[in-house]
């Protein structure tokens, strides 16, 4: 009796101990993969969110520099071959949010790799970022499958994407 | 009980003639008599709503684009940006939320007018693609 009971303490404190370790060791993985691979804060901005992911993915202000936004806000009446028709009040807060939260000011891994590549040029697309191309040279001929439509729709492999992981890709057929 | 067989004839009445019968809230109700105003017509027209939606135009840049380009044929369905991204249906029937709030219908109609037909919308489109969008 006395030593089945010993053998359930110290079960137990073997049990605890895997599980605290086990714990700790998950924790740091994820710290680590946070600053190893710069995860981007997801989008928390409503109005960025109802005006301009109606139309296409929202993509992550840090995916390119504040230049670009500010370039793309100011040609917002000939976006792609679209007025966007914003206000002027609709215009600045966005304005200001993308500023805030543009390559530069999110300093991650990945955007300092952007910001590198992109050197003082101004692309008004994700996809004319050169470090953003060659990370995508081996999936090229996935852009034009149905399942995924083109390149503009981050979404359609990067599943956690719009949570700000673009590390889970998964390509569909 | 009369009350009651008066009710049912009126009610009956309104579902017959229910044609173009739309529920639009104050502010929408407000934006559509402007409209009406401005296109100078005792009412809209759902049919011609019908046929603005599906008539197809030519674009200066080449290709034919009409509202169905991405909206579909059938409102009631979901639609499709030119890159994809899903569009919830039009038709309030199916969507409650559509036709609520003006400064919305105004500024797809400032967006979207555009990229169809390359100009603003008259009065007399707006109104007949609400009433259109409302009562189908």
């Amino acid at each position: 009796m006395k030593t089945n009971r010993i053998h359930r303490t110290l079960f137990a404190a073997v049990l605890g101990l895997t599980l605290s370790a086990g714990a700790s060791a998950y924790a740091d993985r994820g710290e680590r993969e946070h600053e190893d691979h710069g995860r981007y804060k997801a989008v928390e901005n409503q109005t960025y969110k109802q005006e301009c992911s109606a139309c296409h993915y929202l993509y992550l202000p840090g995916l390119l520099p504040a230049r670009s936004w500010e370039a793309l806000i100011k040609g917002s009446d000939k976006h792609f071959g679209e007025n966007l028709a914003l206000d002027e009040k609709t215009s600045s807060e966005i304005s200001g949010f993308l500023n805030a939260n543009s390559a530069e000011k999110t300093n991650t891994e990945w955007s300092n790799k952007i910001m590198k590549s992109v050197g003082s040029a101004t692309p008004e697309r994700i996809m004319d970022v050169p470090w953003i191309i060659k990370e995508h040279r081996k999936v090229k001929n996935a852009f034009k499958r149905p399942s995924v439509g083109s390149a503009s729709n981050c979404g359609a492999c990067h599943t956690r994407g719009q949570e700000g992981d673009f590390e889970a890709v998964k390509v569909p057929k | 009980m009369r009350r009651g067989i008066l009710a049912f004839v009126t009610l009956g009445t309104l579902l017959v003639s229910g044609g173009a019968w739309a529920v639009l809230n104050p502010d929408v109700q407000m934006l559509v008599d402007k409209y009406r105003l401005e296109a100078d017509v005792k009412s809209f027209s759902a049919e011609d709503g019908k046929r603005f939606f599906a008539t197809k135009r030519k674009h200066s840049k080449g290709e034919e684009r009409s509202c169905s380009t991405c909206h579909t044929n059938d409102p009631r369905q979901k639609g499709k940006t030119v890159v994809g991204k899903v569009i919830e249906p039009m038709a309030q029937s199916v969507n409650k939320e559509r036709f609520t709030d003006p400064k919305k219908v105004e500024k797809w109609f400032k967006r979207n007018c555009e990229w169809v037909l390359e100009r603003e919308c008259t009065p007399k489109e707006k109104g007949d693609f609400i009433t259109f969008m409302t009562t189908m």
